[in-house]
């Protein structure tokens, strides 16, 4: 709960990933329980007969389109610039979304490496299948992480694929830290209107949001996309160890609390979490979103091998 | 209820409320922490207040609280105190009478152990003593109560000055020692009086400017006094006290009356011995004795000599009756004379048996019971007349009744003197002579003279101017032992002597002429002599009576000691006053030994062999002893002169012992105060300050349990 005095910045993919982990998780695959649509090279059978061709139609070019798609022989032939329009691929999209708001740089062991390594050890699996990964590091950042990019969006890496991308992947996850506050609903939107194609969404957050999840994982949800949110908690957020009379300062907006810690104050907290998370885990169930409350003291290995095999985003 | 330090609390309190509020307000100082979120706990918070009824009231009930643990800090600050002894800051003068009658044994009648009136006094004075105002805990003493203690019989001793130590005022109360001596209030009154200050008053007069302060004697400004009179009401003098106006809360003047206004006594009311003039061997004691009870009593009068009772009279006293008009009681009174026949210096005591202690008799004073006489030994003076041939004083000596009269010369005189046989004569009576001035410049050795004729012009002496001119005595001492009985109106001197006394001497003038001193008193230590300047041979008064009157009482002052009843009872005290007497100028390490035994610490004599010694407390026997000369009645007992004074009480209106109701002061009457029904003070800011740690316990256990409320 307490901010992390001196939190674990990995350096390098070991940090995320170790080679034991490697092990228990390389036979690992992602699947999505409402995407059934093939990937590419026939890796994942597909149930659309004879979409596998890659033209589809064409279209007049217009100013900024990729040249490279330009059929040319119709510009042989009629002068005129058109587009050779593709099918999109078909391989299954693995889209992981992590707070990178200061709220995760919390709890022993950090919630936010948790989160570094459960998107690592997630992304790498993807990679791992020839999935397409993308990740997206949600959190306000007064400058522009990318060209075009909103303030609620702290960095994103996507069209990844393949093993020989497990670096680049490691690469952006380190380079992220955890500050700042978030704007989920913002971050979401854009999320939503950035991705392509079909797959698993994975939503790494505390969801302890002040101006509410609900708008944002209603966006993310839909429109082809198998929805997980992974709610991580520091296990001091969920058997709190403070005691006395304290001004408890929120991390993020630096909203300040006036407690005093007595046992019916814990016990009311208690009370409120719990039924904060099953609000949570209830709002995810009406919107077929898979809710999962996980502590940062459980093993990655755990929420991968049983968590998450268990709720059919891996097998 | 009255408070002690209401401004001190006042002004706490205008500093500490605002404090206390203002601290509430910035509440305390919490730890900062931060927080992922604060989200739930904000939930957490609202949802326990809003769980919680009167949620504006709870926030207040803690200040609220402490509120009031502070106003009942600040009430204890107060010192508030309940009370019936009204304002403090009262200034008590208590008076304990210690007197012969506060011995009477029946202080509380209702206890059946015998417990005497100054007990009970004492008693009821430190209650009141208790219930004086403390100084308060956190100001000066200045509001506290203050009291003075005097305690009095005849005379008066303060035995604790103005405080409000009230362990200090107990103590001093305890001290007090019961004496046997009458009782007499003016002297403790004007002690207490004493402490105060003049009133002074501004005679504004009819223009309304003010005059020159004015301090009137008597009439006292200052603070008021209070004062409480512990005392069975016997008081002779008590038209000397003036009691203040009363104040609304307090009278300024109380009587707390010791003992039962019933009290039955019977007491020797006077004593006195008397040697026959003619037979200085026959000696008579007189018995006086006075019943305060209202039936009739016959009582035994024993007469003790040397301790052993030699003769048993009866005296018959009838009833005492009660005074129709005034409504007091007359005491009955009777008496009885012992004869015997008795040369020698004894110790006379006289023994009343009434019955004391007896419940049926009811004599609840013991002291008056009894009485002790010192009779000197019959002596008759040895006069000798040293004249070398006088007919008139000759004559005139002859003529009194003097058992041993020696006619010498002066030649005769020197020898006697010589020889050291001039200590047996009592007194010298020169004619037209002086003694010679011995070898080392003494005229006078020790002894009394009466020298007619001449005049003493040594040191000490008087300045001789010679003859002077015929004259007449134009005045005289009348109340002089010598001169009292005689006028010297017809005394015509035909040759003066013109003598003059310097200044600073202690030569004293009995009478004087036209010329000056014409009669003298020299009294130096041992030596007294009176000097008649003139001679009589050249007036007219050898043929007055008054001459032969003169020469008489000359015999009997200077004479010392002889068989007349002057000196048989001037060894008689009153407890309450002091033994004055001369001693011998010689008397060395003198010391007085009491009735109980016990010797006096040493006293040293006045060069003129004067020593004063007490007031004494006590009836009894008192010896003074010393070594070195004997006066002429004195006793050599084992190397040591010895002088017997005897104390007695022999007052009538203090062995009426019936307490008095009321007191008659110069200006009004006061009425017994209620028996012994003096409130304490209670203080009650202790008992504030536990409500307060009650209050501040309770906070905090519902400080501990807000949540809940």
């Amino acid at each position: 709960m307490l901010r992390s005095e001196n939190p674990t910045r990995p350096a390098t993919i070991d940090e995320l990933l170790s080679s034991e982990l490697i092990g228990k998780i390389s036979h690992l695959d992602v699947s999505s329980r409402k995407i059934f649509a093939g990937k590419l090279k026939g890796e994942r059978r597909s149930k659309k007969r004879g979409e596998s061709v890659e033209f589809a139609d064409h279209r007049p070019y217009t100013t900024g389109d990729d040249l490279r798609h330009i059929d040319w022989n119709i510009y042989a032939r009629l002068d005129r610039f058109f587009m050779k329009l593709f099918m999109e691929e078909e391989d299954l999209s693995l889209h992981i979304v992590i707070d990178a708001s200061a709220s995760s740089d919390c709890g022993e062991p950090n919630k936010f490496l948790y989160m570094q390594q459960v998107a690592m050890s997630l992304g790498y699996i993807g990679l791992l299948n020839l999935n397409r990964v993308a990740v997206t590091a949600v959190g306000l950042r007064d400058e522009l992480v990318i060209p075009g990019g909103e303030q609620s969006i702290a960095g994103t890496v996507r069209d990844l694929r393949g093993r020989r991308r497990t670096h680049d992947l490691a690469r952006f996850l380190c380079s992220m830290t955890p500050e700042g506050g978030s704007d989920f609903s913002q971050a979401c939107k854009r999320i939503a209107m950035s991705r392509r194609g079909k797959g698993v969404m994975i939503v790494l957050s505390d969801f302890f949001m002040k101006e509410g999840y609900e708008t944002g994982l209603r966006m993310l949800a839909g429109r082809g996309y198998d929805v997980f949110a992974i709610q991580v908690l520091s296990p001091q957020e969920v058997e709190p160890d403070i005691s006395g009379d304290l001004q408890l300062r929120d991390i993020e907006d630096g909203d300040m609390a006036e407690v005093t810690i007595s046992a019916p104050l814990l016990k009311k907290y208690k009370e409120n979490l719990s039924a904060y998370c099953q609000e949570l885990r209830d709002f995810c169930a009406r919107r077929e979103i898979t809710g999962l409350t996980i502590q940062t003291d459980t093993p990655i290995d755990t929420l991968l091998v049983e968590y998450l095999r268990k709720r059919g985003l891996l097998r | 209820m009255i408070w002690a330090t209401p401004i001190l609390a006042g002004f706490v309190a205008a500093i500490a409320v605002p404090s206390l509020v203002i601290l509430y307000f910035l509440k305390l100082r919490r730890i900062p922490r931060e927080v992922s979120s604060t989200l739930l706990w904000k939930k957490a918070i609202q949802d326990l207040q809003a769980n919680a009824p009167f949620q504006k009231l709870r926030r207040n009930l803690l200040l609220f609280l402490q509120l009031i643990i502070l106003g009942l800090i600040l009430l204890a600050l107060a010192q508030p105190r309940s009370t019936a002894t009204a304002s403090a800051g009262r200034k008590l003068v208590i008076l304990i009478d210690r007197s012969a009658s506060m011995r009477a044994v029946d202080g509380d009648i209702s206890r059946s152990s015998e417990i005497t009136r100054l007990e009970v006094a004492k008693e009821r004075a430190i209650g009141l003593v208790e219930g004086l105002a403390a100084p308060s805990l956190f100001e000066d003493s200045e509001k506290a109560d203050e009291a003075m203690v005097i305690a009095f019989d005849r005379s008066a001793q303060i035995v604790s000055q103005f405080t409000s130590d009230k362990t200090a005022l107990i103590t001093a109360i305890n001290g007090i020692v019961q004496t046997d001596g009458p009782s007499s209030i003016e002297e403790a009154y004007r002690l207490a009086q004493s402490q105060r200050p003049n009133r002074i008053f501004i005679d504004t007069g009819s223009s309304g400017e003010g005059t020159d302060p004015v301090e009137i004697e008597g009439i006292k400004g200052g603070d008021a006094y209070f004062f409480h009179l512990f005392s069975d009401g016997r008081i002779s003098d008590l038209d000397v006290v003036r009691a203040d106006e009363d104040t609304p809360d307090a009278p300024s003047f109380e009587y707390h009356a010791v003992g039962d206004a019933g009290a039955v006594s019977v007491g020797l009311t006077a004593l006195r011995a008397e040697r026959d003039y003619e037979d200085p061997t026959k000696l008579s004691v007189f018995v006086g004795v006075q019943s305060t009870d209202p039936l009739a009593r016959s009582v035994d009068a024993e007469l003790l000599v040397g301790g052993a009772v030699v003769s048993v009279r009866s005296v018959v006293l009838a009833g005492a009756e009660v005074d129709v008009q005034t409504g007091k009681k007359k005491v009955s009174t009777g008496g009885v004379v012992f004869e015997l026949n008795e040369p020698n210096g004894v110790v006379v005591g006289v023994r009343l048996s009434t019955g004391f202690g007896n419940e049926s008799s009811m004599d609840v004073l013991g002291t008056d019971n009894s009485g002790t006489l010192i009779v000197p030994p019959a002596k008759q003076a040895s006069v000798a007349l040293v004249t070398t041939g006088s007919l008139f004083l000759k004559e005139a000596l002859t003529g009194l009744s003097i058992s041993d009269l020696k006619v010498i010369t002066p030649g005769e005189y020197e020898e006697m003197r010589d020889a050291g046989e001039a200590g047996a004569i009592d007194l010298f009576v020169f004619d037209r002579a002086m003694p010679r001035a011995s070898e080392g410049g003494v005229v006078f050795d020790p002894g009394r003279y009466l020298i007619v004729g001449d005049v003493y012009t040594g040191p000490g002496g008087m300045i001789d101017h010679g003859d002077g001119p015929g004259t007449q005595i134009i005045n005289w001492r009348r109340v002089h032992p010598l001169l009292r009985d005689l006028t010297l109106d017809a005394v015509v001197i035909g040759k003066s002597r013109t003598v003059e006394i310097p200044d600073g001497s202690e030569l004293v003038s009995l009478a004087e002429t036209t010329e000056g001193p014409a009669i003298i008193e020299m009294s130096t230590g041992d030596v007294r002599a009176v000097m008649v300047a003139f001679d009589p041979a050249f007036s007219n008064w050898p043929f007055d009576v008054s001459f032969v009157v003169f020469l008489a009482s000359a015999v009997d002052y200077l004479g010392t000691q002889v068989g007349t009843d002057v000196d048989v009872n001037a060894r008689q005290i009153t407890p309450g006053f002091v033994l004055a007497d001369r001693v011998p100028s010689d008397a060395g390490n003198i010391r007085v030994r009491l009735p109980d035994g016990s010797m006096s610490s040493e006293i040293i004599a006045a060069p003129d062999g004067r020593i004063v010694y007490g007031p004494i407390h006590k009836t009894g026997v008192y010896s003074v002893q010393w070594t070195g000369s004997a006066g002429v009645s004195d006793v050599e007992d084992d190397g040591k002169i010895i002088r017997h004074y005897a104390a007695n009480l022999l007052d009538g209106p203090e062995s009426d012992l019936g307490a008095a109701a009321s007191l008659d002061l110069s200006n009004r009457v006061v009425s017994a105060s209620s028996k012994g029904e003096i409130t304490r003070l209670k203080e009650w800011w202790p008992w504030l300050l536990l409500g307060a740690i009650a209050v501040m316990m309770f906070e905090w256990w519902i400080y501990n349990k807000k949540v809940y409320l």
